[in-house]
């Protein structure tokens, strides 16, 4: 089965890539998994400068997934340039950098600094972090505000850009438009779910900011109709995230929609996840007679009402 | 780092695995402390005292849903075993508490970073809380292997929390036994005897203390540390999500970044041991 698949002008070896945040800079896991076996590696989202995160709590275990709050810690543009992107670009695999920031200009800051480093195949725009007071969620909330910080951004690379969107709006298919009609070559969705836990003993919210993020398998039908949404609204990649743990999993987010997928939540209970999701991936596709993966993207059937 | 086209195959091999590892034993030592045997010849043979497993215990995607993490108590290289010692205090442990043998378990390791110790250390002491005793084993085996003086001092609530005292009894030049109630050994806080001990010595310099136990302890062996000024190192003890550094979902506050309320390290792989100096406040 032929398994690339084209983001705008990035071509994938396959449709598997891990999320940003739960790989690291990719050296992480490298004991565990050949990283070229990934169709790509998005970054730990990376800030003007180097971010120490929200205090601790910031995870907590829940029924079928978890709820963070990182905050966005990472090691700053300057140290990721240094110490980080020397590894990542001699990976035989697709390397897409998360941005993220606070204001527009941070991200055109970011970007234009990165612009000039090579082996860097695409970015991931990180408009949907629940977990920073600002720049996180609102720009993915409102698609005005999307519209313009994409432009402005679209102005700065001609390497392909994907806005990484929230679950957390009412209507996913305007923003996807927006993210379309201002130049984004893919999408990503979705971000993590808001969501809140509470420690009926001490009273206290079981993470620190209280709000945090949801993911895990519970997302999964979640992800699975912003995606079928999203995949109504606009013609660019859509990269499906949310839940996925199997080849299966993988299959319904490409049969919806979805020109890729990436396994987020997963990695940290197996990081050799992507592999068995490709492996997944592979066994329908021999069961099926598929020749190319891109053939089952929206291949999704309407039920037909019986005569 | 000297980077080249294929830097995975040029790195150091491998550190840490992911292996499905066979259940060899696992014994029960009180109400609800259990100790585990887990066949894993890499995991053995690469791990150093103070470093940690990650062991799987829900089906995919199922519950409990991350992993659960457990200092190395003791292994044996020669063959392939190393253990995993645990109170039941949630899900995850009772379902251990319930593995038998020739059940498998999937495990990642050795992770973190474990104790360490100078050539010229001559005298280690050894403070354990409760279950926290769980890698003092493997470390007292290590140090003693290297003919390194061992005193343990072994504290726990009652006589049902303190488990492994033969052990350290057979191996250790002097093990002393606390418990809050005096149903086993000494009467009170482990730390009294310590600071007993540290008073009527004349020369810390090639003494160490290594510890591990709730927070309360470690805390008050930091300021012991401080008080002696002899070098000392805690095992501590977070949630974790991953157990491998990607997660970032496991910081700790240290004594050097108290003063910038905005910098952590991470529990997984800065420790779980950390310096008396740098560790948590």
């Amino acid at each position: 089965m032929k398994l690339s698949v084209k983001i705008g002008d990035m071509t994938l070896k396959n449709p598997v890539m891990v999320a940003s945040g739960t790989f690291g800079y990719g050296q992480e896991a490298s004991d565990f998994l050949d990283l070229s076996c990934l169709g790509g590696i998005i970054t730990k989202s990376v800030t003007l400068k180097p971010r120490a995160g929200n205090p601790p709590p910031r995870i907590c275990e829940l029924p079928g997934g978890m709820l963070n709050s990182i905050g966005l810690a990472n090691v700053g543009l300057e140290r990721f340039i240094e110490e980080k992107l020397p590894f990542l670009r001699g990976l035989n695999t697709q390397l897409i950098v998360n941005i993220a920031g606070g204001v527009a200009d941070e991200f055109g800051e970011v970007l234009e600094r990165l612009d000039d480093e090579s082996g860097i195949a695409a970015y991931e725009l990180n408009f949907s972090c629940p977990n920073v007071k600002e720049g996180g969620l609102e720009f993915s909330q409102n698609a005005n505000v999307l519209s313009r910080v994409t432009r402005k951004l679209r102005k700065i690379t001609k390497r392909p850009l994907i806005v990484k969107l929230t679950p957390n709006v009412s209507g996913i298919g305007s923003i996807a438009r927006a993210a379309e009609e201002s130049g984004a070559d893919a999408i990503s969705a979705i971000n993590t779910v808001l969501g809140f836990a509470v420690d009926i003993e001490q009273k206290r919210p079981r993470i620190y900011r209280g709000l945090a993020g949801y993911s895990g398998p519970a997302i999964k039908p979640i992800a699975l109709a912003k995606v079928y949404e999203a995949a109504q609204n606009v013609n660019i990649p859509i990269i499906g995230i949310g839940g996925i743990k199997s080849g299966e999993d993988a299959l319904e987010f490409i049969i919806t929609g979805a020109t890729a997928v990436q396994i987020g939540a997963a990695n940290f209970i197996d990081p050799r996840t992507s592999e068995f999701v490709l492996q997944g991936i592979l066994e329908y596709g021999a069961r099926h007679g598929v020749d190319s993966i891109a053939s089952l993207i929206g291949s999704l059937k309407p039920w037909q009402e019986s005569n | 780092m000297v980077v080249t086209t294929d830097p995975i195959k040029q790195l150091t091999p491998p550190s840490k695995w992911i292996l499905d590892c066979d259940v060899i034993a696992v014994t029960e030592l009180s109400s609800d402390i259990y100790l585990m045997r887990l066949h894993g010849s890499e995991i053995a043979n690469n791990a150093s005292p103070g470093q940690f497993v990650n062991l799987r215990l829900g089906s995919s995607g199922g519950s409990p849903f991350l992993r659960r993490p457990f200092s190395v108590c003791r292994r044996r290289v020669a063959d392939g075993w190393f253990e995993i010692l645990w109170k039941v205090v949630g899900e995850g442990t009772a379902k251990m508490a319930a593995f038998k043998p020739n059940m498998t378990v999937n495990v990642i390791g050795p992770l973190g970073r474990g104790y360490h110790w100078k050539e010229s250390l001559e005298h280690a002491i050894l403070v354990a809380g409760g279950i926290g005793v769980a890698p003092l084993p493997f470390l007292c085996e290590e140090l003693t292997a290297r003919n390194k003086k061992v005193i343990a001092y072994l504290g726990a609530q009652n006589v049902e929390q303190l488990v492994m005292s033969d052990f350290f009894e057979s191996l250790a030049s002097e093990t002393v036994l606390v418990t809050d109630d005096g149903s086993l050994g000494k009467k009170g806080l482990v730390t009294v005897p310590l600071i007993n001990y540290l008073s009527h010595s004349n020369d810390l310099k090639n003494t160490a203390i290594f510890s591990c136990g709730p927070s309360g302890l470690l805390s008050a062996i930091s300021g012991i540390c401080d008080n002696f000024n002899v070098s000392g190192q805690v095992a501590i003890e977070t949630i974790m999500g991953c157990g491998f550094g990607v997660c970032v979902g496991c910081p700790v506050q240290t004594r050097a970044s108290s003063s910038d309320k905005k910098s952590f390290k991470l529990t997984c792989i800065d420790g779980p041991v950390f310096d008396t100096r740098e560790s948590i406040v």
